[in-house]
């Protein structure tokens, strides 16, 4: 394809996928909704695996989820080359880092292969790793070897060293995290320079707000000392550098940290209580860049990354919202278990 | 050989302790294609925890023999009995044993590798050291206000590791690289020394472990790094005979183990389809072929003398699409099968079409490249490469030798027309008869296609696709009276108002059965019918046209030689005959490819999409081990 072919392409799909995302108002009357009205919705929206009534054997629903996420990936790759694709696809390696944490924790709970390999998310064809070789090393120390001499060697070498001086499960999960993100941006970086604003304003407000939150969580609920904190925060020049996240990292309390952020940070975080307040504002704020970016004339590469990232935050909702049904939950405990705040583009 | 084999589905009852044996007798009837079934009265899965203690004994005896080297040739003894479960568990447990040995040996391994290169580095750190003259028991003295550590990190990890380390009141100083590690001093107050032990672990830091020999002056510690450098060359040593005697050791056993995994595995593969049972029975389900009913009856009598129960039934109309296909060929068809399924798997049912594919195939190369010459040289590189591409070879064999047949029909020997006279005629003194037969002979292609697909839905029990659809006998009628009204129009026969009648009512049939069948808007469904209708027409008569290319070919075999003889015409005795034989290489490889590809092309295109869904599903039998032909 050539490349007016290919941002021909890509613009028609995302605009087609869009509309299939949901209006905050059509979730919250999902809430409230009954089982064949929520099917009914679901089905509109292209959504009817996920419904309650489709429930087969062996696929979770997260597993659903991510098969969705993984085929609207797909298809939106399709005519996409080099960085741009590798970008994209690297994007759903989140759910093989998953995998690869699922394994590592059976591994130390000494697990039988056949009960990590059923909790294992399906990839498809983003698959990069043999599942079922890996559930069968005897322990976490084999498992990470044949995870070092695979394609995510960069990020699980680092991981290994790590959990081989400290053999703390939360050191590696978070070399893991750390190794994948940094992984993204690195890809982001060339694609930054050719896409200009929209793709760095998604990026920064993914990063930022990953950073800003482990760095709360890390340093309040973990107790983390301001060194360790820093260090394992993503490595990236956006709007929180590591000049002013090392500044962060040494306060002493939630208010001072929200107090010292750049202006537009506080004024979209006065008034926040806790992490989860401050993830769901910041969350809300991504969305609504994703949204700016999706709804105007950014380039396709960018749209398509915003309509992902809406996507993956709709599809969260509605695994809340699906999972609140069916354990039985009231309204009032689904949309507070939601933390979805109402979108609104200024 | 036109159609898959009739099957039975098969549920062998009989109890859960004997499923393994069930299995293994089942696999080595060598007939049986496990499928799941029995869910409804059969709730429990009693061979699912046989399949998992199988692959992970499978995966250990995997890595083991990847570690410790193959152990010979496997060979199992006919009245040899499956492993019970406890058995493999207990099989299972040993592989784990060793394997957690194996790892021990190899970690060790890799242990003394590292304190190599730890000594080297320490060496290489001494030497450092004793250019400065320092210390190093005063350096790392416990009791002082500075802590220091020596140490190495990945060289991607510094930059970051001395920001945050700035954060504790620590500084970093690196005095050394080897390879991506970096070699290290960290330096800060010990009142702050714990605030980066975790810090420093996420780094991936290693301490450099000094023993109390080396806390001296660097020229006191070089005699002992000598020491301990003989000693952990002694030590690497004892390693290797450890690994060695586990070879030696546990061979024979490993050997049994892969016996034993081997007679166990039919019983896994079938648990993977899904082998049902309830309190102690256990009931496997598959498909047999019908003609090998009273075989697999004999094979249970006499393993189980009667301690089983075997219903079988007749595949459902329902289920024809999860039926598997078994067609059996002769040896002389083998070799063209994979051409066909490389398309796609006939369905239960369906008419296979390997044996009209290896004839008309071989014909239109024939056909197209029809010489003498060529054809017995590719026969020969055929021949000659059959020990390296195995029956695939013989394809190309056959090609060459329907090549030979054309050539003796055309009188063309190495594209020279006048060496032979030809049994038939030269393509190039009647290019208007080659092009008027290859049309014919695509007529006759395209309504014998047309005619298996009616015969495909009819078995299929789709006899409104059969009757009346564009692949239909709708659609064939359509086809026929627009061939007759075409002949009639050039004269070849005097049919037209018949003709006409035939193919207008064959048409208005189709589209009728377009509009019952399209489920939409009456718009639509008019567009759908308009359009698909007359898709029917357009796409019938280009696929005949298609045809034309088999003339087209073989004109152009001989206008390739002829542009090859007058190159060479005009090059001296020598430069001609080189001319003559590059030119006939290039016409062999380079036409020869283009009209295989061309044959294979009518064929797909042309014939198999029009009546070969080729979504069937293989018949697979249960193995003794996963792979055996």
């Amino acid at each position: 394809m050539t490349p007016a072919s290919t941002d021909a392409y890509l613009d028609t799909r995302v605009s087609l996928f869009a509309g299939r995302l949901w209006p905050d108002a059509a979730l919250d009357a999902l809430i409230d909704a009954d089982d064949a009205a929520v099917a009914g919705g679901l089905a509109h929206k292209g959504l009817s695996m996920l419904a309650p009534q489709a429930e087969q054997a062996g696929a979770s629903l997260e597993q659903r989820i991510v098969a969705q996420i993984l085929d609207e990936t797909r298809v939106l790759i399709r005519p996409l080359a080099g960085e741009a694709r590798d970008f994209l696809s690297f994007w759903t390696a989140r759910f093989e880092m998953s995998n690869v944490k699922a394994l590592l924790r059976s591994k130390m709970n000494g697990e039988r292969a056949a009960a990590a390999l059923a909790r294992l998310v399906p990839m498809g064809a983003f698959g990069r790793l043999d599942g079922e070789a890996l559930a069968h090393a005897e322990d976490a120390g084999e498992l990470l070897r044949r995870l070092e001499a695979g394609p995510y060697a960069g990020i699980v070498r680092h991981a290994r060293r790590a959990f081989e001086q400290s053999r703390d499960p939360f050191v590696l999960d978070a070399a893991l995290d750390q190794g994948y993100y940094e992984g993204l941006v690195a890809r982001a970086q060339p694609l930054e320079a050719r896409f200009g604003a929209p793709l760095r304003g998604l990026m920064a407000a993914l990063v930022d707000r990953i950073n800003l939150v482990w760095l709360l969580r890390y340093r309040f609920n973990y107790g983390l000392p301001p060194a360790q904190v820093y260090y394992l925060l993503i490595g990236a020049r956006y709007d929180l550098p590591g000049a002013r996240l090392r500044e962060l990292a040494q306060l002493g309390a939630l208010p001072a940290v929200l107090a010292a952020l750049p202006a537009p940070w506080r004024a979209r975080l006065t008034g926040a209580r806790d992490i989860p307040d401050v993830f769901a504002r910041m969350e809300r704020a991504g969305a609504e860049q994703a949204l700016r970016v999706l709804r105007g004339h950014a380039p396709p590469l960018a749209r398509a990354f915003a309509y992902l990232i809406l996507r993956e935050r709709d599809l969260r909702a509605l695994r809340a919202v699906l999972r609140g049904h069916r354990l039985g939950l009231g309204a009032a405990d689904i949309r507070l278990a939601l933390q979805r705040a109402p979108v609104r583009l200024h | 050989m036109l159609r898959p084999e009739p099957l039975y589905r098969i549920q062998l009852v009989l109890l859960a302790s004997e499923a393994q044996d069930a299995a293994l007798a089942l696999a080595r009837f060598g007939a049986f294609n496990p499928a799941p079934g029995g869910a409804e009265t059969l709730a429990q899965t009693p061979a699912a925890a046989y399949r998992e203690v199988w692959l992970e004994a499978e995966a250990r005896l995997a890595k083991l023999l990847a570690q410790c080297g193959d152990t010979g040739a496997l060979e199992l003894p006919p009245d040899a009995e499956a492993p019970s479960l406890a058995d493999l568990e207990e099989l299972n447990a040993w592989l784990k044993d060793v394997w957690t040995a194996c790892l021990d040996c190899h970690d060790a391994t890799q242990r003394l590798d590292e304190t190599h290169a730890r000594l080297a580095a320490l060496e290489d750190t001494l030497a450092r050291l004793e250019r400065l003259d320092v210390d190093l028991g005063r350096l790392l003295r416990p009791d002082s206000l500075l802590a220091v550590r020596l140490g190495s990190l990945p060289a991607d990890n510094v930059r970051r590791l001395n920001e945050a380390l700035a954060l504790s009141g620590h500084v970093l100083s690196r005095f050394d690289q080897s390879g991506d590690q970096v070699y290290a001093v960290i330096a800060g107050p010990r009142a702050r020394h714990d605030d980066v032990r975790g810090l420093l672990a996420q780094a991936g830091w290693r301490e450099l472990e000094l023993p109390d020999e080396l806390r001296t002056h660097p020229r006191a510690a070089r005699g002992w790094l000598e020491s301990e450098r003989q000693r952990v060359e002694m030590q690497s040593g004892a390693q290797c005979e450890v690994l060695d005697g586990l070879r030696g050791r546990f061979g024979p056993r490993l050997h049994e183990a892969r016996q034993r995994l081997a007679l166990a595995h039919p019983l896994s593969e079938a648990a993977r389809a899904g082998v049902r049972g309830q309190g102690g029975l256990a009931a496997l389900t598959g498909w047999i072929p019908k003609r090998r009913l009273a075989a697999l009856r004999a094979t249970l009598d006499a393993r189980f003398h009667g301690r089983y129960w075997l219903d079988l039934r007749e595949p459902g109309p329902r289920e024809v699409a999860d039926v598997p296909s078994l067609v059996r060929y002769p040896a002389w068809l083998a070799p063209f099968v994979p051409l066909v399924k490389s398309y796609g798997v006939p369905r239960y049912g369906e008419f296979d079409p390997a044996l009209p594919f290896a004839f008309a195939w071989l014909l239109l190369f024939g056909a197209m490249f029809g010489d003498v010459g060529h054809g017995a040289v590719i026969a020969l590189v055929a021949a000659g490469l059959a020990p390296r591409l195995g029956r695939i070879a013989w394809v190309g064999v056959a090609a060459g030798a329907a090549s030979m047949v054309f050539g003796l029909l055309y009188g063309s020997v190495f594209g020279y027309e006048t060496l032979i006279e030809p049994l038939w005629l030269s393509p190039l003194h009647d290019p208007i008869r080659m092009l008027m037969l290859a049309v014919g002979f695509g007529v006759g292609f395209i309504v014998c296609t047309l005619l298996v697909n009616v015969w495909n839905k009819a078995a299929a029990g789709h006899a409104g696709e059969a009757l009346f659809d564009s692949g239909g006998l709708a659609g064939l009628a359509f086809y026929l009276g627009a061939v007759g009204v075409v002949a009639s129009l050039a004269g070849a026969a005097d049919l037209v108002p018949q003709a006409a009648w035939l193919a207008g009512g064959g048409l208005v049939v189709v589209a009728v059965f377009k509009w019952t069948e399209t489920r939409a808007t009456p718009g639509e469904r008019a567009l759908v019918t308009a359009i698909e209708t007359l898709e029917t027409g357009i796409g019938l008569f280009s696929n005949t046209l298609s045809f034309m290319r088999v003339a087209a070919f073989s004109l152009n075999h001989v206008a390739l030689a002829l542009a090859v003889f007058t190159l060479a015409g005009g090059l001296g005795a020598a430069g001609h005959w080189i001319a003559i034989v590059l030119g006939n290489v290039v016409i062999m490889a380079l036409e020869g490819a283009i009209v295989a590809i061309q044959a294979m092309r009518l064929m797909y295109y042309e014939g198999f999409s029009r009546f070969f869904n080729g979504d069937g599903t293989e018949f697979v039998p249960l193995r003794i081990v996963s792979g055996e032909g």
